[in-house]
């Protein structure tokens, strides 16, 4: 029950069939699209993009993030939104996965994961750097007593009034996860509208792959961040706020964000490619 | 050689203005109040304390220093293609960027602001003229230092992105990264000042922000003072690594190992940073000790 008598917010799986329902029909006739307008080459860059998009859905949940409450110690987490920080990692990890797109499928997808969880192992490090060194306290999870991976113990760490504060070892390597997860599916989602353009363009342009380039990659960029934030946004209304990382009872909602994030990525995503098909 | 030797000139670069440049995000959102802490901003009137600190948070930081910065790149990306000389070119860019960024602070100051009229939080003039300007000055040194590592990136290092989409992207990781990692100082060790240090804020003490300085009412502008001295700077250090590792292992690496070099020194790197936090945790836990003994805690739990 909520405060208002209605039903609790935010439970766990999926709680409309006739939403699930609508959210594969639409999926179905997004691929049916891409199919009637493209060819089976176009079905599969839109899976692509699909599987990207669950990716970065997915991913958002092992992002610890611990909003406002966290900036005053009061809770733990980094101190910023969700889909705020997983989009800088993300869009770090697209940075990377982009510039190595030449090297194949592969390498790209690796390094924008890689490209990700780096730029999260920083940020995840500095955030502990000010909780310990410029706040003084130590790392305390509020959602659970042990630490899953070190085995620390968190009760007797947490400062009177507060459900725990810092970043807990658990939350860093979910951060870490979770960037990685995004980077992984932004690039992934580059790269299939990326290889999208690149067949049709020079067709309805008349131009050369070399003279179309340049847009084609500024198109596969500018959607690939627009679905990252699409899907990292939708993740974070599932959230409702703030998580922990992968140890967070919120953790368990994942199932429904990854079928909010795979609908919207369809539709996006056969936007994305009607744009150079119609 | 010497493409790699150069490359690792434009990555020391890169990484230097990137650190610039997170520490003036950090300082400006702070003076203007734009991170996650403005909650207590936003508190203080209904809870009864009457304040003079700016509050501008109507957007979070990273979709906001991604506009600015692409309009920044957009502008600056205009005047090259019309033959103006790159660094006056990202001059103007910026100077734009900035206008609208000061267009920004004054509607989200008054717009907040008026919004706690019912709670006698006045809008204060002299504030919309003082501490505006401020917030814009440290803009422009973001804005400009981030366009201008993207230019690097593009120009210099190859990047395929064209100017003004590196910029949202790089915009978007500098206001991540500066909001992640400057926020808790702002909040914690600011606005709660008279709190202990060493320990959170109860969350029985929310809203009851530090309003009173040496002299008089506490200004935003010594709330910018007081978080130059570790929040942007931890903000810089965190986005210039992010900057100089991204880069650097991709220009030294890439062509390694059949192009997997700059992935392999990414998880090394990933690994190295992971094991610095667990040390410091650690080292926190010896240092600083439990609040209470483990049965007292487990007691009151």
């Amino acid at each position: 029950m909520s405060a208002l008598g209605g039903a609790a917010g935010g439970s766990e799986g999926f709680s409309s069939p006739i939403g699930v329902g609508v959210g594969v029909l639409l999926i179905l006739v997004s691929l049916g699209m891409a199919y009637y307008f493209g060819q089976m080459a176009t079905v599969i860059a839109l899976i692509g993009i699909i599987v990207g998009g669950l990716l970065i859905g997915f991913g958002v949940h092992f992002v610890p993030v611990g909003g406002a409450p966290a900036a005053m110690g009061q809770s733990p987490g980094i101190a910023t939104g969700v889909a705020m920080l997983a989009a800088g990692a993300g869009l770090a990890g697209l940075f990377g996965g982009a510039w190595a797109a030449e090297f194949g499928f592969a390498i790209a997808l690796a390094a924008g994961a890689v490209g990700g969880a780096l730029m999260m192992a920083i940020t995840c490090f500095m955030v502990n750097v000010v909780y310990i060194f410029a706040m003084g306290v130590p790392s305390a999870s509020g959602k659970v007593d042990k630490d899953p991976i070190t085995g620390d113990t968190f009760p007797e760490y947490k400062s009177q009034g507060t459900e725990g504060h810092g970043l807990p070892f658990v939350s860093y390597v979910g951060g870490v996860v979770g960037g990685m997860m995004g980077g992984l599916g932004g690039t992934l989602i580059y790269i299939e509208l990326l290889y999208v353009y690149e067949g049709v363009l020079p067709v309805m342009l008349d131009a050369g792959v070399e003279e179309i380039m340049p847009l084609a990659v500024s198109l596969a960029g500018i959607f690939a961040i627009g679905m990252f934030l699409v899907n990292a946004v939708i993740a974070a209304y599932n959230i409702g706020g703030t998580i922990e990382g992968p140890h967070d009872p919120k953790f368990a909602r994942w199932p429904r964000a990854v079928i909010g994030a795979a609908v919207a990525s369809a539709v996006c995503g056969i936007a994305a490619i009607m744009l150079v098909m119609v | 050689m010497e493409n790699i030797l150069f490359g690792i000139g434009i990555t020391a670069v890169a990484g230097a203005l990137a650190t610039i440049a997170g520490a003036a995000e950090d300082t400006e959102s702070d003076i203007g109040s734009q991170g996650d802490p403005n909650s207590q901003v936003q508190l203080a009137p209904q809870m009864g304390f009457i304040h003079r600190i700016y509050n501008k948070a109507i957007s979070g930081e990273p979709p906001a220093y991604g506009l600015w910065c692409a309009i920044g790149a957009g502008v600056a990306w205009a005047f090259m293609a019309v033959q103006v000389n790159a660094i006056l070119a990202i001059i103007l860019g910026s100077l734009v960027a900035t206008l609208v960024q000061g267009a920004y602070a004054t509607t989200a100051y008054l717009g907040r602001t008026a919004s706690l009229a019912n709670f006698e939080q006045p809008v204060y003039i002299d504030l919309i003229r003082s501490v505006t300007t401020v917030t814009m000055a440290h803009a422009f040194v973001a804005i400009f230092t981030t366009v201008a590592m993207c230019y690097l990136m593009n120009t210099a290092l190859g990047h395929p992105f064209p100017l003004p989409l590196l910029a949202l992207v790089w915009g978007i990781a500098l206001g991540a990264a500066g909001s992640a990692t400057g926020n808790p100082f702002y909040g914690k060790e600011r606005q709660y000042q008279e709190q202990p240090f060493g320990a959170g804020v109860s969350i029985s003490a929310s809203g009851t922000i530090v309003r009173y300085g040496e002299a008089g009412q506490r200004s935003s502008l010594d709330n910018g003072w007081f978080t130059s001295k570790m929040g942007g700077p931890a903000s810089g250090i965190c986005f210039g690594l992010i900057v100089f590792f991204e880069l650097w292992r991709t220009v030294i690496f890439e062509h390694m190992a059949g192009g997997w070099g700059a992935v392999i020194v990414g998880v090394v790197l990933i690994f190295i940073f992971m094991a610095l936090d667990r040390y410091i945790e650690v080292w926190a836990r010896k240092t600083f000790g439990p609040y209470a003994k483990p049965e007292e805690a487990e007691a009151t739990a």
